[in-house]
């Protein structure tokens, strides 16, 4: 059934459109903009994890990027939040651009803890030298520019938006996976030595995927800027990179549901859990074992198998 | 002269693995390398397909220099390698895999498809099949049409028929006679009766020197003339 959806573009969007309005309807408009960006982030994390297999422990750098890039555009060029929007976007894009060609050519552990140390750098850097600029620790408020019913103030424009955002990355994300990008993508995590000899330029492709990756994940970043009204060191936190790795493990890597799924599910417990459990987070400690051990494929292979 | 190898030594490590080899390949022509496990087959093959680098010596492609170009470069300029262990994509489809190889050549891939079952029928119906669950003789031939896409002139082919049935080996032996009046050929082959069937020319390698180069068809046909130099 999963697999039947995710054949069909249209359907995806219409399935993930209508569990986001369902989900948000029935809870809370203003929660479910948490949601919906943090399943951007799951999404752009994704393009790296489940595409080309390449685990970053510091996405949060390219999530803090496009955050600061959309605040410090508000306060020092204009205060639109379009503007701020595409901001964000080229901020993350600029550091898949200036990091992508070091970091692609590593593999398994040096990939990951390569982009947590630039995830602690970038943390540092915004925390203590560029301090004045960043508002360090304390961050930095954010007024934006409203247009008519264009107000990103109003929670229920920013929910429509932002959903119509969502669509666009599943849309694209879409798109990039399928043939014939989609194909080189999983026949590189396969085999990339083997791709080279076909007369592919792995490098080349490999950096293009990460700075999508990146520019989708400083996209959750810059509409969480605009959803907060605000940006601080919170959002380049890399002890924060579990979420996304968490999200996109307990969905299911490698599928555009399995990501959304993941980013409904995480937020869901982080939500709604800590009502009822103190130590909330001990619970994501043995639900991610529990994946590790018996949902390798996490919520998308259980219901796709079912 | 398609291909020249002149001079070459490489090294693992510290260790010497190919000794100053030497070796040329005419237009059309099919050459099989033969020698013992470990004598430098693959080693020279994968030198030849850009995979290694060499100490020493000089590789010419079409009168052009190719040593020291990266796998992807060789492979568009019209040289393409079949590895030995059969490892096809497995996660992809049949059709995927022909995708694949299709695109950096800017081959359609009905074309690519076409040239796929031209060399083996029974493909069409795997098309849609995860090249994963095919049997070993149907991997080396998704592998040898992969390898056709996109119109090479040379194919470096490593060990094609081993582990194979008999009687793959003879579909296999098949297949690469029939692509032969297209492109040009070196086969690295261990079993002498496949060799006789194939070869123009012969090069026996041992402990990482050429050896023995064969040129006399009437030699060439009979194994039991040439194998105690294995």
């Amino acid at each position: 059934m999963l697999k039947r959806i995710e054949q069909s573009p249209p359907l995806t969007l219409l399935v993930v459109a209508a569990a986001f309005f369902v989900y948000g309807y029935s809870t809370s408009l203003f929660k479910i903009t948490d949601f919906i960006i943090f399943t951007i982030f799951v999404l752009g994390f994704d393009m790296a994890y489940g595409q080309m297999g390449k685990l970053s422990f510091g996405h949060m750098l390219y999530y803090g990027a496009g955050s600061y890039g959309a605040g410090l555009c508000a306060i020092h060029v204009y205060p639109d939040p379009f503007l701020a929007i595409l901001a964000g976007m080229i901020f993350g894009a600029a550091l898949g651009l200036i990091l992508g060609p070091v970091l692609v050519k590593l593999k398994g552990a040096a990939f990951a803890l390569s982009n947590l140390a630039f995830n602690q750098l970038g943390y540092f850097l915004v925390l203590v030298p560029f301090a004045p600029v960043t508002g360090g620790e304390d961050g930095i408020s954010l007024s934006f520019n409203s247009y008519g019913f264009i107000d990103f103030s109003d929670f229920n424009f920013r929910f429509y938006f932002y959903l119509a955002c969502l669509l666009g990355v599943v849309f694209l994300y879409q798109r990039f996976t399928r043939a014939p990008y989609g194909i080189f993508l999983r026949a590189t995590k396969e085999n990339e030595i083997r791709v080279r000899f076909l007369g592919y330029n792995t490098q080349v492709f490999k950096v293009v995927t990460f700075v999508i990756s990146t520019t989708l994940s400083g996209l959750a970043g810059a509409l969480n800027a605009l959803n907060l009204q605000f940006t601080n060191t919170s959002l380049i936190d890399p002890t924060r990179s579990v979420e996304v790795i968490f999200a996109a493990l307990m969905g299911g890597a490698g599928n555009v549901l399995g990501a959304v799924m993941g980013g409904m599910a995480f937020m869901t417990i982080r939500q709604y859990l800590a009502d009822y459990l103190v130590r909330w987070e001990m619970f994501l400690g043995i639900a991610l074992l529990f994946i590790a051990f018996k949902l390798r494929k996490g919520l998308y292979g259980v219901l796709a198998k079912g | 002269m398609l291909l020249s190898v002149e001079n070459l030594d490489v090294h693992y490590g510290s260790a010497q693995v190919l000794h100053n080899v030497s070796l040329h390949l005419n237009p059309g022509e099919l050459v099989c390398i033969v020698g013992r496990n470990g004598a430098g087959k693959t080693t020279l093959l994968k030198t030849i397909g850009g995979f290694h680098a060499p100490s020493r010596g000089k590789v010419s492609f079409k009168g052009q220099d190719i040593l020291g170009l990266p796998p992807e470069k060789v492979a568009l300029k019209g040289l393409k390698y079949v590895f030995q262990d059969k490892r096809v994509f497995g996660e992809l489809s049949v059709r995927d895999n022909m995708e694949l190889a299709a695109f950096p050549t800017k081959e359609p891939l009905s074309e690519a498809v076409a040239k796929l079952v031209a060399i083996h029928p029974k493909m069409e119906k795997l098309l849609g099949s995860k090249a994963k669950g095919l049997s070993g003789g149907e991997r080396q031939i998704l592998l040898i049409g992969r390898a056709l896409v996109g119109a090479p002139e040379l194919l470096l082919i490593d060990e094609p028929t081993e582990g194979l049935a008999a009687i793959i080996i003879g579909q296999i032996v098949q297949i690469l006679l029939s692509v032969k009046s297209k492109l040009s050929m070196i086969v690295v082959e261990q079993n002498l009766s496949t060799v006789a069937r194939l070869a123009d020319r012969i090069y026996i390698m041992k402990e990482g020197a050429i050896h023995r180069e064969i040129t006399d068809p009437e030699i060439i046909r009979q194994p039991s003339l040439y194998e105690n130099d294995l």
